[in-house]
């Protein structure tokens, strides 16, 4: 980090390629690069090991190479997720979920990358896709019940003198869902980035003892690391309790 | 904050991450998924077939153990039956043979009886004869007497 420069510089967004559609500035960007990044490692990780089909003659035949127990195991843990929280009826969804975790997961993970850039770390993606899954779990729960959705903001078994209190709370903390999904994601990945450049900083002006902030940035290094999963499964879960929400009512 | 401040670039993010998510969704939902899926169910039936064939091999294991239990109650029910068939003829025997040797004692009870009856009837009748003619042998003494003088 040249001195002087903020720690919030790494959030830059620098066009690469200038693209204007329609009047609209759709530039490919260093965002879109690792977006673009993470969506092929995500497929060739997936596929790829599931490209070579073999019969199963034999039990020699059944034992998966390392990727594809790699793959698998990412494609057990969302299904035992949705499975545990929206139970059978979950499995319609399923890659809508699956994609979305490894989306952002991914994302997070390689945003750890020196260098590299972190598409989760700005609000208006985060808040994209937390719109989406409102949107949908919305639309979703209007389609699966009509009008009867509108009973999801009235608790049951409550005197109705409280309703009037009680409606308005539901229905902002309702409509505030995309709100918090987004920043909890947004906020965790700034707040961590920022903090390793920051500490980064601290290595360069200390000298030798620079070390101390150098063994914390590796400690931190970790937990970021952990935060990039943990955020990714909050999300998903998240989601997963949303659509339960919406087929289930109460 | 660039994440506030760049706001000409909101667009442009918004767009790549729509296609990217579509990208994303389509190919996993319609190629990757299902492959996993495909993957996972074949093992699974395998493994599933492999369950069902041990399961067959056990019920059939089983039959046999039972029919094996069957067969030696059969033979010990045969076997004790036997046993029991020889101690009644064995018994049935041993009565018999009691029997009989009772009856030949007692015949020949009866003939000892008999025969001594017999002997006993002879002895009077002997003893009759022997006194009838002391008897008359006496009484010709005395009326000898009586005749005449006394010759004794």
């Amino acid at each position: 980090m040249a001195k002087g420069e903020s720690p919030l510089k790494q959030f830059e967004i620098q066009p690469i390629i200038d693209i204007n559609l329609f009047g609209l500035d759709i530039s490919f960007t260093n965002s879109a690069l690792w977006m673009t990044v993470t969506t092929a490692f995500i497929l060739i990780f997936f596929t790829a090991p599931f490209l070579k089909s073999k019969k199963t003659n034999s039990v020699s035949d059944l034992y998966p190479s390392r990727m594809q127990v790699a793959a698998e195991l990412g494609f057990s843990f969302i299904n035992s997720l949705l499975n545990d929280t929206v139970g059978k009826e979950g499995k319609k969804y399923f890659s809508l979920v699956f994609t979305l975790f490894m989306f952002i997961l991914f994302g997070n993970l390689f945003g750890m990358i020196p260098y590299s850039f972190t598409f989760t770390s700005h609000i208006i993606v985060t808040l994209a896709l937390a719109m989406g899954v409102f949107i949908f779990v919305t639309v979703l729960g209007f389609v699966k019940h009509g009008v009867k959705f509108f009973s999801f903001f009235v608790i049951p078994g409550l005197p109705i003198y409280m309703l009037p209190l009680l409606i308005p709370i539901e229905i902002i903390s309702y409509l505030s869902r995309p709100i918090s999904l987004s920043v909890r994601l947004f906020a965790n990945m700034l707040a961590g980035h920022t903090l390793l450049k920051v500490f980064a900083g601290f290595v360069s002006a200390l000298g030798v003892f620079g070390i101390l902030p150098l063994v914390f940035i590796i400690a931190l290094t970790g937990l970021e690391i952990l935060i990039a999963f943990l955020q990714a499964y909050v999300f998903a879960i998240l989601t997963c309790l949303y659509i339960n929400d919406a087929l289930h009512l109460h | 904050m660039p994440q506030l401040e760049q706001v000409e670039f909101f667009i442009s993010q918004l767009f790549w991450l729509g296609v990217f998510f579509v990208i994303l969704f389509s190919v996993l939902t319609y190629i990757t998924l299902p492959k996993i899926r495909a993957f996972l169910n074949q093992r699974d039936d395998f493994v599933k077939s492999h369950i069902s064939k041990q399961d067959e091999l056990i019920k059939k294991a089983e039959s046999i153990i039972e029919n094996y239990e069957a067969k030696l109650k059969e033979a010990k029910n045969q076997a004790s039956e036997i046993i029991n068939d020889a101690k009644d003829k064995a018994l049935q025997e041993s009565e018999t043979l009691i029997k009989a040797t009772e009856e030949k004692i007692q015949q020949e009870i009866r003939q000892t009886e008999e025969r001594v009856t017999k002997e006993k009837d002879l002895a009077i009748s002997e003893l009759n004869v022997q006194l009838k003619d002391s008897a008359t042998n006496f009484i010709s003494k005395v009326t000898k007497i009586e005749k005449g003088n006394i010759t004794i």
